[in-house]
């Protein structure tokens, strides 16, 4: 099963669609969880997720506001979003019964 | 971000992989990071990619199981193929030993294929095992070089005599680097020929009894050149019998990717 991080990863970079890359994985990352995410924890774990089969990367084109620099594309795999249905399943399983999340099915109704 | 510093994260950079760096960098310039914290995202990058290199077994194997027993041992093979051929060449110190002039030669010769087959089948192993922390166990072998040349003290000998054992060593992980696996036969020949030769030397010098530390020691040597056989072995059962007529059976190791 995937890790919250690979999870994070993964939908941030699904919901980005075609402009999945890098920094924009970043960015979403941070202002949708309001944490910090290193650009080490983020390459290693694309890099892991891509010897899984859960990501495929490739080098796009470089632009000026990268300083002429190419951006490292990224695309989840069919494989990859079995894996975070999977992940997000099992979250939502779990958390039935919890008073959170029971709250939060209440003011959503 | 072209500043001095900015040099410095380009620099730490470099121990990244062309493309990751590329993308590294342009999202730090693109997402405005300063230098300090560019700095330390490359550096830490850096650190977990290594990290994660080390979860395996096979920097350990290659650091630890080969490369540092081996060098102190190599050394000492080293020091006693330059003491073998000073005997021969001196005729005082030949008349001292219980050897003949043919009987050394032979002895000095075995003692050379030796050396040669342990450094470079230790080498092999090496290369292929660990390509990517090659600098650790570059490192674990100079280290103990470097120990005992300062600390080498024979008139008659010169200190580079310890390092006898570094070129067949560097020319096996050469081959290790670009070789994935030797073919079953060839690593099959090479570790019995080894194995044979070692045999003979189980017998003191002088003492013609069998020596169990002398055993352990020259085994310790001797089992890279087995490992490569069941290496080989191995990929011929994955690859399938009678697909490689070449030398080596395996490719270009820069086609693998995930190696180590």
């Amino acid at each position: 099963m995937l890790g919250e991080f690979e999870y994070l990863l993964i939908t941030a970079a699904a919901g980005l669609g075609e402009e999945a890359y890098g920094a924009a994985i970043r960015e979403e990352i941070e202002s949708t969880t309001g944490r910090k995410c290193s650009i080490g924890a983020l390459y290693t774990t694309i890099d892991r997720l891509e010897t899984k089969g859960l990501l495929k990367t490739w080098m796009g084109d470089a632009t000026p506001q990268r300083g002429g620099r190419a951006k490292r594309m990224v695309r989840v795999t069919s494989k990859g979003v079995l894996a975070a249905k999977d992940f997000y399943n099992a979250v939502t399983r779990v958390s039935r019964g919890a008073s959170w999340a029971a709250n939060r099915t209440g003011s959503a109704s | 971000m072209m500043s001095v510093g900015w040099s410095f994260v380009e620099a730490a950079a470099r121990l990244l992989a062309r493309d990751k760096r590329e993308a590294v960098l342009g999202d730090l310039v693109e997402a405005g990071e300063s230098t300090w914290q560019g700095l330390l995202g490359v550096l830490g990058l850096v650190f977990r990619q290594e990290a994660v290199l080390w979860k395996s077994w096979r920097p350990w194997l290659a650091g630890f199981g080969v490369t540092l027993p081996s060098s102190f041992l190599l050394m000492g093979v080293s020091l006693s193929v330059s003491w073998s051929y000073l005997t021969l060449r001196c005729p005082e110190l030949l008349q001292k030993s219980s050897l003949t002039l043919g009987s050394g030669t032979i002895v000095l010769l075995c003692k050379i294929l030796l050396l040669i087959g342990w450094s470079w089948t230790g080498g092999f192993v090496v290369g292929s095992v660990s390509r990517r922390t090659l600098w650790a166990s570059m490192v674990l072998c100079y280290s103990p070089c470097l120990f005992c040349l300062s600390r080498f003290r024979v008139e008659s000998l010169s200190r580079f005599c310890l390092c006898l054992f570094l070129l067949p060593a560097i020319w096996g992980v050469h081959q290790g680097l670009r070789i994935s696996t030797m073919r079953v036969s060839s690593a099959l020949v090479l570790a019995a020929a080894i194995t044979l030769m070692t045999l003979p030397s189980w017998n003191s010098a002088g003492q013609h009894r069998w020596s169990p530390t002398r055993w352990t020691l020259d085994w310790a040597l001797c089992w890279p050149a087995w490992y490569l056989v069941a290496t080989a072995w191995q990929a011929r059962s994955k690859a399938g019998w009678g697909s490689s007529n070449g030398l080596w059976s395996g490719g270009h190791r820069e086609q693998q990717t995930g190696m180590s």
